[in-house]
C-alpha cells in the first residue's frame, strides 16, 4: 500500500460513501419522498436500472435524488468511478464503505455495503474480520483522543514521488517534502 | 500535549520490554522509544494484553489480507476524526 494512487482510491471511496449514507439516514422517505420509477423520463430510467444492475437493487438515496435528473447522472457517475476496479479491488471498496459506515453509524450503509460484501463472495468470517478491524480501531482512536497522543508513526511510511495522472514528476527544489499519515 | 505523561520504555517493568519487541515487530520498525499507543496499553497488561490479542487476531491475514486491513483500519481511524 506505498503508492498513493491507491490511498487516493480509497478516499473517494470513504467520501461517497458518506455521501449516500448522509442523504440515506438524514432524509428518509416521509421527509422527502423518493421519486416514484413510474414517474421517471427515459434517460433517469436509464440510470436507474444501470444502478440496479451494479447492486442488484436501487439504494433509497439514488431515488431521492432522482428528482433533479442532471444531478443523479453526475453523482452515479462519481459513485461508479469510485467503486469500479481500478488500482483496489470493487471488493476491498465495498470493505472500506462497510467499515466506514459501521463507524459512522449508517444504518443504511451498513446494511447495503454488507449485502455487497456477500455478493461479491465475502463469507461469515470475512465479513467478522472488517466488523474485528473496525471495533478495535474505533478502540484505539478514542484512547488516542482522550489521552491526547499526538501521531508518532507518520514517519515510516514512504514518500510515494510519483506525479499525479497524467502529470511531470516535480524536480527535488519544487517538491514540497510531506509526511505521510499511518 | 497527551493528558498524562507517556513514560519512556525504561520506566517499564521487564514484562512490557516483550511487549515492546512484539509491538517493533509488527510494526516492522526499529522505533527509538516504542509508540506511544504500545507504551499506553503497557500501563495496563490486563487491559493491554487482551485488547492487543483482540487486535492481531483482527488484523490477521484472513479472507482480506493484512494489507487490506490496514487500510480499513486507516478509514476507521479517518471516520472517527482521529490523527494518531
Amino acid at each position: 500500500m506505498k503508492e498513493d494512487a491507491l490511498w487516493y482510491e480509497a478516499a473517494y471511496v470513504v467520501g461517497i460513501t458518506n455521501a449516500l449514507n448522509v442523504v440515506a439516514d438524514g432524509l428518509p422517505p416521509d421527509v422527502l419522498p423518493p421519486l416514484a420509477e413510474s414517474a421517471a423520463d427515459a434517460q433517469t430510467r436509464a440510470v436507474i436500472d444501470e444502478i440496479r444492475a451494479f447492486y442488484g437493487e436501487v439504494p433509497a438515496p439514488f431515488l431521492t435524488i432522482a428528482r433533479d435528473p442532471r444531478y443523479l447522472s453526475d453523482l452515479w457517475a462519481a459513485v461508479r468511478h469510485g467503486f469500479d476496479e481500478h488500482r483496489l479491488t470493487r471488493r476491498l471498496k465495498e470493505a472500506l464503505a462497510f467499515a466506514v459506515s459501521l463507524t459512522s453509524r449508517s444504518a443504511f450503509g451498513t446494511r447495503l455495503h454488507l449485502t455487497q460484501l456477500r455478493r461479491l463472495g465475502v463469507g461469515e468470517g470475512g465479513v467478522m474480520e472488517v466488523v474485528g478491524v473496525a471495533q478495535m480501531f474505533s478502540s484505539y482512536t478514542k484512547i488516542a483522543d482522550t489521552l491526547q497522543l499526538a501521531s508518532d508513526m507518520g514517519d515510516i511510511a514512504p514518500v510515494d514521488p510519483a506525479p499525479a495522472p497524467g502529470g511531470r514528476v516535480a524536480r527535488p527544489s519544487t517538491a514540497r517534502p510531506r509526511r505521510k499519515q499511518r | 500535549m497527551p493528558t498524562v505523561r507517556i513514560r519512556n520504555a525504561s520506566e517499564y517493568p521487564e514484562a512490557a520490554q516483550k511487549l515492546f519487541d512484539l509491538s517493533k515487530a509488527w510494526f516492522a520498525h526499529d522505533f527509538a522509544e516504542p509508540p506511544a499507543m504500545s507504551r499506553v496499553m503497557a500501563w495496563d497488561p490486563e487491559f493491554g494484553g487482551p485488547h492487543g490479542r483482540a487486535m492481531k487476531r483482527a488484523m490477521a491475514p484472513g479472507e482480506f489480507t493484512r494489507a487490506d486491513k490496514e487500510m480499513v483500519a486507516a478509514v476507521v481511524s479517518g471516520a472517527n476524526a482521529c490523527r494518531y
